[in-house]
């Protein structure tokens, strides 16, 4: 008959304390299990949508911080020489920030308009709705994209497969050769291979043909205007102009991915100092401050570069640890703030939930220990004659102990079984009225784009959001349920044990002799 | 005979304000083995303090008891409890939520005495010996006579395999036919197995009985 088994004796045989205190554990169970539901199924839904986003973060310049600096600045000289250093993504930064081992690819990336000469686009499928208003006008036809780095994140991703040829090596990039890749697409339209010349200008023919004479009088040739580049391999892409976008109807061609052209930066920054160059010399009065170093170094300093992660989970980490290796005016965009404000009514729910769990832990544990402690009264005698045949005091503790989880581990059982049937239906509950009572987040236009980007970050909406949250009682949820409620049985033993620990059985004993 | 229980120069006293009140002073008494001592003594004279000294319960503020040579203090008074002795008091005191035989085996299963692996043969065997039938045995102990608990209560003090057992007014609650009963359940303990009963007691019946009277007075032990 050890302790265990008068444990079991006693709550088998004091049918109606043992009775009350299931009916306590059991509500608690089922406010804790409803309250711990609601804020896992929010904190699931928030994982699972992250999960479904691209791993990205964007190393970006602060504008918003920058703006609102310059704005406060009172003495217009002080601002025009603000403007004038206006801040930029650090390189040593940017590269240093590889190092993070979540870091898989990144893209040190510029993108440029440019002119291919004999060049025919490939159509977007938009010529009709969007005419031709005047037919003289040469628009670009092809988008540069120019990385620093030959790893880029599209490769890694398989957003771009390489079909036929290579990807420009680090050696390339170091050198600037004139060596150019282009889609599947581009090359099918134009005939074109591996080892074929790809003539390109960034000079706008437009102002060539327009200022003819300007040309002649700087001795600029339509040919110095242009720069030949190898085509060292063709490549695929899985992207697409969405025909159902509302920008669709007015679209460029160089606006589709299929119209891209790949080169190192240095290639891209060769071009654009030339093209400056040929531009201030048929232009000097636009072009009286040229400056062809800054120059070179604007055309190499992207807007903003990509780092792909090794999980998508990992993103807030990422940011969080990195944000104070970065300078003044500029910030890791894990396209966050959007995120946190749809998910706003999620993380209000799981905050209640969270404070309603505490509130019933805490008011749990000063029930129990009031309820042991005031029984423990009627009790006393039981625990005097179990002292005076040498039962330790712990061995009695510990019998009060297994009373309490026998039935809280009863209550929580029954509590599982109510609560698994309810959780859907409170959660879906709770969701309604916190959805009604917050107004829904409708993406707010941040006040800049960056022109003629990929937008790397995965479009998620509130709806998408929530159609992740849902309430349900997984064994984990059980398992802590049962857990939890062993810590409130043991915290609410520890004032019981006190009183039994200053028990004497003689004074007990005598009192009821 | 050997010595089973020596007191030795112990002292109590209680303390009401300023004034303390001595109950025991240098007590020194040496208790046989085999032998049914009762103690007797007019009221308010440390009877029952003195059982609950000599039983583990209270402690002794002066003085040493030693039990078969071993200090009490130095062997840890649980484990003095728990292997060497057993107590019968006047309310039976049996757990409530428990049977009679569930009592016994909680005595059993608490000692670090040997005891044979046929447990629960071996309490019905001592609650049929104090004359508790099977079927009683296995009564909650709240459904039987004051008589019957009393009975369950001796078998219980002795389940441990103990050698000294301690009675508190053991017949105070009973009926003069079940006192005496009682009186020839420890007389039979005392004669037949060897068991040293020291009981505290009102009763001339239960002294009558008894081996030996010891009388406490002025807070010394005296023989009768």
């Amino acid at each position: 008959m050890n302790f265990f088994q008068r444990a079991i004796r006693y709550v088998r045989r004091k049918p109606s304390k043992s009775l009350l205190l299931t009916i306590t554990f059991f509500l608690i169970g089922n406010l804790v299990i409803l309250g711990l539901g609601v804020s896992q199924a929010a904190e699931n839904a928030k994982v699972l949508t992250r999960k479904k986003m691209r791993a990205v973060v964007s190393y970006e310049v602060d504008y918003d911080k920058f703006w609102a600096y310059v704005d406060s600045l009172t003495d217009s000289d002080e601002a025009e020489k603000a403007w004038n250093n206006s801040p930029k993504i650090d390189r040593n930064t940017a590269v240093a920030l590889t190092d993070d081992p979540r870091v898989v690819a990144f893209n040190y990336m510029t993108t440029n308009v440019v002119y291919g000469k004999d060049v025919e686009s490939v159509p977007l499928g938009n010529e009709e709705e969007r005419g031709n208003s005047d037919s003289s006008y040469v628009e670009p036809n092809l988008m540069i994209y120019a990385n620093m780095f030959p790893d880029m994140l599209e490769l890694h991703e398989g957003t771009y497969t390489v079909t036929d040829g290579r990807w420009y090596n680090q050696n390339e990039i170091d050198d600037a050769a004139p060596v150019v890749l282009i889609t599947e697409e581009l090359a099918d339209q134009n005939s074109l291979r591996v080892g074929d010349t790809l003539t390109i200008t960034s000079t706008d023919p437009n102002d060539f043909k327009n200022n003819a004479a300007a040309y002649t009088n700087a001795n600029v040739t339509e040919e110095d205007t242009q720069f030949d580049l190898e085509i060292i391999g063709i490549y695929s892409t899985v992207e697409n102009v969405d025909p159902n976008s509302e920008s669709f109807r007015w679209m460029s061609p160089y606006e589709s991915p299929k119209n891209r052209i790949q080169m190192p930066m240095t290639t891209m920054a060769d071009i654009m100092v030339s093209t400056a160059e040929i531009s201030s010399k048929v232009h000097p009065e636009w072009y009286a401050d040229l400056d062809l170093d800054a120059a070179r170094e604007n055309a190499m300093t992207p807007g903003r570069i990509i780092y792909l992660l090794d999980d998508p989970l990992n993103v807030d980490a990422f940011v969080a640890e990195n944000q104070g290796r970065l300078g003044e005016y500029t910030k890791l965009n894990a396209n966050n703030d959007t995120f946190r404000k749809m998910a706003r009514p999620l993380d209000t729910m799981s905050f209640f939930a969270g404070i309603v769990v505490w509130i019933v832990v805490v008011n749990a544990i000063v029930i129990i220990s009031l309820v042991t402690a005031l029984t423990l009264k009627t009790r006393e005698y039981e625990i005097g004659v179990l002292l005076s045949i040498g039962v330790s005091k712990l061995k009695v503790v510990g019998q009060l102990f297994l009373e309490l989880i026998i039935v809280a581990f009863i209550g929580f059982a029954l509590a599982s079984v109510s609560g698994s049937l309810m959780a859907g239906r409170v959660g879906d509950m709770v969701l309604d009225f916190q959805t009604t009572s917050e107004a829904q987040y409708e993406e707010q236009d941040s006040g800049y784009v960056f022109v003629n980007s990929t937008d790397y970050f995965t479009s998620v909406t509130q709806d998408d959001l929530l159609a992740e949250y849902h309430v349900s009682v997984s064994p984990l949820l059980i398992g802590e349920i049962f857990l939890l409620g062993t810590g409130v049985v043991l915290i609410a033993i520890v004032i019981p044990s006190f009183m039994i620990m200053r028990l004497n059985p003689k004074q007990i004993l005598l009192e009821q002799n | 005979m050997s010595t089973i229980l020596k007191l030795e120069n112990i002292c109590y006293g209680y303390t009401d304000g300023s004034y303390k009140r001595e109950i025991l002073k240098h007590l020194s008494y040496e208790f046989e083995e085999g032998t049914f001592y009762t103690i007797l003594g007019p009221s308010g004279s440390g009877k029952t303090t003195l059982l609950s000294i000599m039983a583990g319960l209270d402690k002794q503020e002066e003085g040493k008891i030693y039990y078969q040579g071993e200090d009490i203090d130095a062997m840890g008074l649980y484990k003095y409890r728990r292997n060497k002795i057993g107590v019968v008091f006047q309310s039976y005191n049996l757990v409530s939520y428990l049977t009679g035989l569930e009592n016994i085996l909680l005595a059993m299963t608490e000692t670090d005495n040997p005891i044979p692996k046929n447990r629960t043969e071996l309490a019905y065997a001592l609650l049929n010996m104090v004359g508790i039938a099977d079927t009683k045995a296995e009564r909650m102990v709240t459904h039987l006579s004051g008589g019957e608990q009393q009975r369950i209560a001796i078998a219980r003090a002795i389940a441990g395999n103990v050698d000294l057992i301690f009675a508190d007014e053991p017949t105070g609650n009973l009926d003069t036919a079940t006192e005496q009963e009682i009186i020839r359940l420890f007389q039979m303990l005392s004669e037949r197995y060897g068991k040293t009963i020291i009981a505290v007691t009102h009763s001339n019946e239960v002294s009558k009985f008894s081996d030996h009277r010891v009388l406490l007075k002025n807070g010394v032990l005296n023989d009768l």
